[in-house]
């Protein structure tokens, strides 16, 4: 195994370093710089020209370049150039954010979906399952961006009952903070949720129908000893690897609602520092976006090695 | 209650229990926050009980912003300049018309020749370390924005102070270089911050000042929270224990938090959006004369034929500002061909009117001029407020056989190529600075700077009205008003900046919330503020 | 195995089993029959209906709208029902049914050319990578890297480089389809070219590339097929995401997405301002969805 990953490493550590050189191209090839928008609308050159001085902006590409991955190999990643703090605080800050709202999600996306698809399966009631069916498709068909100002209408505008946006520490007062991560949890939740749903529906429909079931229904086993028993587990493996892929779909879902809610993760970091051109910001943090998904492809890859003998570690 | 069901279709039965387990699975996690003990939505809105209307000790307000503080920008006139009087004092504070009264300045003598102004200072203040403050803070503060890092829009104002002359820690003499008419505007917009400290500031870690509330936490992206100054110089103030800014970028969200009571102050509610706030009786719409900038066309005069005034002055007279004031600004503003908001000493009906919508007449003028079809491009934000407007001006110009490409185009960007004179023919965007000494606008905003301006415009003349209207030392109210006609004439006779609308600055309250005031750089300030 | 984790969500149609290998291992020269029964299904028919009457409605939008899509009036939100504006008017006074019947036009244009060249592409990187292992390493760090950059920050990387216009809107669509076009056929071939079928091929004399366009592209690309409807509306809401950022195609032309962003600060007081476009929007996705589901079915059974 460790062989394996000796192998693995090399090409690993290639991506990281391409995706370093491509983002730090694409920063500098996005017109207008750090410096003219630190400078503000009445600017003349001379506070431009400081200001770049200040930022270290003069240096020769190649230097800065340096710089950075200086920055990256030593840990101290310094300030930011705009929106102020260091940069580690405000990457760590945005993680543990961003990790709230989709953990709440993927909570939601378990329960909602488990609900969705056990009752799609089973339920006797015709309206229950076109009540589900309707509200799976709605869910898919709705884009997220439009289904979060729905959200906010009818919670925050019309009822009232719940925040409109923004984040409360957990911290400090949790039964706060869960009714702000309410509705940007549920409106992240929405689309997989209806996936897993549909997907386990379908597969406890087939599971019900294999011969076995109807031996043992026909034996008279209770239906409901048979779902529990017999169909969900054997429904369940296909919807565990899906909910793993869901995940990866929460993190990056999170950057759309996190504009629609104010929720200061990740998604909501990286637009700011790219609006305002906080090169090291958003520099560290598609970084680290780059690595997190590297090392998760690097597991996957090797708990398929683990399962699949014919894939040799040596 | 366990049912058999006959048939082994796919849709086998479920007991009804189990539906029940599951379909109450997922309204207990949708409960989770509803039924816990305190509401999200009605814990903002505790407040110290009633009072019958008399100032009372106690609450957090709760004020709602569309976007954060920027630290980087402390010392600038940025979108977000709120926090500036609740953390920081400045020296003097203008009334409405415009004459300066007392802050950490009590009094203040010009010399006769207008060279120097000698100010008497507080002696009784503290910073929120317990540091007290002395000139030499004001000394620190001068220098500051000289510095051009700091990209203060008031710089050359802060530049003409040559000499400092302390007469002990609470007298000091500024010597300035040459007279400047607007030395109060300066000490309106000039923070008095702590030196030690104010690299820590820029970047948000210490935000330390003399004013009424000390800073507790920054949090990026979600706001600033901060607490009473239990020293604060003001005796018995302020009245608020906090101030918690809360940053909630969408609109609808933003109103819907002023409704429910949870947030009772905001200064970022469109103007479109006004109309749901008027019909609610528990909220109050405050409309100030400063104005909250204004909108205007550029115009890039070394491109043929918009070197042409003529050419201009048709797009001035081609756009239909009451339309656009209506349908992209809910009406909240004031349609203005010149760029002074009301409280200017500097506005008049005359100057605000000199071009109406009169597309026969645009058209006229470019036929004169020897043209019947022209084509630019029009830069603006690409934001929807900003497209909306430049739509709205797009159509107007085609009425006049102008065509127009859009460039939508991302903030930062924009302010490039404004700032380094990259702008292409036509753009529409909003400028600041003329809601104080009319001079000011002339040599603190960017587009209409004499020296060097976006529109690449320059002439003698200009040069020559704004630097008196500048350096005039003490002027009679006649002189001032004869220089101001003659910069407003400029103006709208070259067209090169082509004022469109002053927006409106609106404040909304609840109508708990008492003795809010604004000045005249949007500061708030809190000092007499209190709940109900 | 979408390929844009933060745009859109994954439909229940990219989420399937490996392709089955044909029962018989032979060719399977009966391939277009699945694809009929799967389009003949009540699903699939109600999917059609909904895609056709979008699609026929943007394209007869110069028939159809009694306006301009960009003329003003001072009629600002005019009600549904409104003499001479049927869906009623937006902030500036523009005619919404022409604006949404444009805004059909306008992403159907877009859709059109972005799908197919990230479908392309993506294929072709697939073929790459079944060439030769290193490229097939390196094409897969290519995917890897494409699927790790959040699509939204690189839209808007993207348009402020570019400027304004379709182009950033096709570009971005096309590089998000690309991982998810390129990762199914790679899967596909390497599942195909295990199977016995194959291996009887190849020991029979058949060339490389012939045993890969004869025997295995034809049966490692039903999947693609699925692919191409799900992408087509994960295409939909990246343009509407991209307007919503303010990136969009150029105003003042209409895309199904600027009428809704520029709907969205009027929904509390003129609810009818949103709904032409929501009910568009959700109308086309729904049928594409719904499609996808029967194509996906039928080529599972």
């Amino acid at each position: 195994m460790r062989g394996y990953l000796l192998r693995r490493l090399p090409s690993a550590l290639l991506v990281l370093l391409g995706a370093s050189f491509l983002i730090f191209t694409i920063l500098r090839l996005v017109p207008g710089d750090p410096a003219s928008s630190l400078a503000g609308p009445d600017a003349d050159a001379a506070t431009v020209a400081a200001i770049r001085e200040r930022l270290g902006l003069d240096a020769p590409l190649l230097t800065q370049y340096a710089h950075w991955i200086g920055s990256l190999v030593t840990g101290d990643l310094g300030p930011s150039y705009a929106i102020g703090g260091q940069v580690s605080d405000l990457i760590a800050d945005g993680l543990g954010a961003t990790a709230e709202l989709t953990v709440a999600a993927l909570l939601f996306v378990i329960v909602l979906g488990g609900a969705f698809g056990i009752l799609g399966a089973t339920s006797r009631s015709g309206w229950v399952r076109s009540a589900i069916r309707v509200t799976t498709t709605a869910a898919l068909a709705v884009p997220p961006f439009v289904s979060g100002v729905l959200l906010v209408l009818l919670f925050a505008v019309v009822l009232g009952a719940l925040p409109p946006g923004g984040r409360v520490s957990f911290l400090g007062a949790p039964d706060l903070a869960a009714q702000y991560l309410l509705l940007p949890a549920l409106c992240l939740a929405l689309p997989s949720a209806a996936v897993l749903g549909r997907y386990l529906k379908d597969g406890i429909e087939r599971a019900l129908a294999e011969d076995y079931i109807r031996t043992a229904t026909a034996a008279g086993v209770a239906p409901r000893r048979l779902l529990w028993r017999h169909a969900l587990p054997n429904a369940l493996p296909p919807v565990v690897t899906l909910l793993g892929m869901q995940t990866g779909h929460l993190l990056g879902g999170a950057v759309l609602v996190e504009a629609i809610f104010a929720w200061p993760g990740l998604g909501q970091l990286a637009e700011q520092g790219l609006s305002r051109r906080d090169y090291p910001v958003v520099q560290d943090l598609l970084l680290l976006l780059v690595a997190v998904f590297v090392v998760v492809q690097l597991l996957t890859d090797l708990v398929y090695a683990w399962l699949d003998p014919r894939i040799r570690w040596e | 209650m366990t049912e058999l069901y006959p048939s082994p279709s796919p849709s086998t039965g479920l007991s009804r229990r189990s539906t029940l387990l599951a379909g109450g699975g997922s309204a207990l996690l949708l409960g989770l926050g509803l039924t816990g003990c305190r509401s999200a939505v009605s814990e903002s809105s505790s407040a110290p009980e009633e009072t019958g209307g008399k100032p009372r000790r106690g609450g957090t307000l709760n004020l709602a912003v569309n976007s954060d503080f920027v630290p980087a920008l402390l010392f600038a006139q940025s979108g977000q300049s709120l926090q500036q009087r609740l953390i920081y004092n400045t020296l003097t504070r203008y009334d409405d018309a415009l004459t300066p009264k007392p802050e950490l300045a009590t009094s203040w003598t010009y010399a006769k020749d207008g060279r120097s102004i000698t100010l008497k200072l507080r002696d009784d203040v503290t910073f929120h370390d317990g540091r007290p403050f002395t000139a030499d803070d004001v000394i620190f503060a001068v220098k500051n924005l000289q510095n051009p890092v700091r990209a203060a829009q008031l710089r050359s104002t802060a530049a003409a102070v040559n000499g400092f002359e302390k007469r002990g820690d609470h007298e000091l003499v500024l010597k300035l270089a040459h007279p400047v008419n607007n030395l109060f505007d300066l000490f309106e917009f000039m923070i008095i911050t702590d030196e030690k400290t104010v690299e820590d500031a820029v970047t948000g870690k210490k935000l330390i000042g003399t004013g009424p509330f000390k800073l507790k936490k920054w949090s990026p992206g979600s706001g600033l929270s901060l607490t009473r100054n239990d020293s604060y110089w003001l005796p018995d103030r302020p009245y608020l224990d906090g101030v918690e800014l809360r940053v909630i970028p969408q609109a609808d969200a933003l109103i819907s938090s002023l409704r429910s009571g949870q947030s009772q102050l905001s200064f970022a509610v469109p103007g479109k959006s006004l109309g749901v706030i008027n019909s609610d009786p528990k909220l109050k719409i405050t409309n100030y004369d400063t104005g909250a900038g204004a909108i205007y066309l550029g115009v890039n005069t070394t491109i043929a034929p918009l070197n042409d005034r003529t050419v201009r002055q048709a797009l001035a007279w081609a756009i239909d500002r009451d339309r656009l004031l209506a349908q992209t600004l809910g009406g909240y503003g004031l349609a203005s061909a010149a760029p002074w908001p009301k409280s200017s000493p500097a506005f008049s009906e005359a100057h605000r009117t000199h071009y109406t919508h009169n597309p026969g007449k645009a058209r006229e003028l470019l036929k004169s001029a020897g043209h019947s079809k022209l084509s630019f491009p029009l830069l603006h934000i690409g934001l929807p407020g900003e497209t909306a407007i430049a739509e709205s001006i797009q159509y107007d110009l085609k009425q006049i056989g102008v065509t127009t490409t859009l460039e939508p185009t991302d903030g930062a960007t924009a302010q490039k190529k404004l700032i380094s004179q990259e702008m292409p023919a036509l753009w529409s965007m909003g400028h600041g600075f003329a809601q104080v000494q009319p001079s000011t606008l002339a040599v603190s905003a960017y587009p209409f700077n004499e020296a060097k301006n976006t529109s690449k415009y320059r002439s003698a003349t200009y040069t020559k009205v704004v630097q008196e209207a500048w350096t005039k030392p003490e002027t009679s109210a006649a002189e001032a008003n004869a220089l101001h006609e003659k910069i407003s004439g400029i103006l709208l006779d070259e067209a090169f900046i082509i004022d469109l609308v002053v927006r409106g600055q609106v404040q909304v309250n609840a109508d708990r919330l008492h003795g809010v005031a604004l000045n005249k750089f949007s500061y708030l300030n809190l000092d007499d503020a209190y709940l109900v | 195995m979408t390929s844009t984790p933060d745009l859109a969500p994954a439909s229940p149609a990219t989420l399937r089993k490996p392709v089955r290998a044909p029962q018989k291992g032979t060719l399977r020269k009966t391939s277009r029959h699945p694809y009929r029964a799967a389009l003949s299904t009540a699903r699939a028919r109600t999917g059609l209906v909904l895609v056709g009457a979008v699609v026929l409605a943007g394209l007869l939008a110069p028939l159809l709208a009694g306006h301009g899509p960009t003329d003003q009036s001072g009629l600002s939100l005019a009600g549904v029902g409104t003499p001479g504006h049927p869906l009623g008017t937006d902030d500036l006074g523009r005619d919404l049914l022409s604006r949404v019947l444009y805004g059909i036009r306008a992403d159907l244009g877009i859709i059109a050319i972005a799908v197919p060249v990230g479908a392309v592409l993506g294929c072709l990187f697939a073929l790459a990578a079944a060439a030769h292992p290193v490229l097939d390493t390196l094409v897969q760090r290519i995917f890897d890297l494409i699927l790790a950059f959040p699509g939204l920050i690189l839209a808007l990387a993207v348009t402020a480089i570019l400027g304004p216009g379709r182009l950033p809107v096709v570009l971005v669509i096309a590089l998000a389809e690309i991982p998810a076009f390129g990762r199914l056929l790679r899967g596909g071939i390497l599942v195909q070219r295990e199977r016995e079928y194959v291996t009887a091929a190849r020991v029979g004399g058949s060339s490389g590339p012939r045993v890969l366009v004869r025997h295995i592209l034809p049966n490692a690309a039903d999947p693609l097929i699925v692919q191409v409807a799900v992408s087509l509306t994960v295409a939909v809401f990246i343009e509407g995401a991209m307007s919503f950022l303010g990136v969009g195609v150029r105003p003042p032309e209409p895309t199904l997405g600027s009428v809704l962003s520029q709907s969205m600060p009027y929904l509390a007081q003129a609810p009818h301002f949103a709904a032409g476009p929501l009910i568009t929007v959700t109308a086309l996705v729904l049928g594409l969805s719904l499609i996808a589901e029967a194509l996906n079915r039928e080529v599972r059974r």
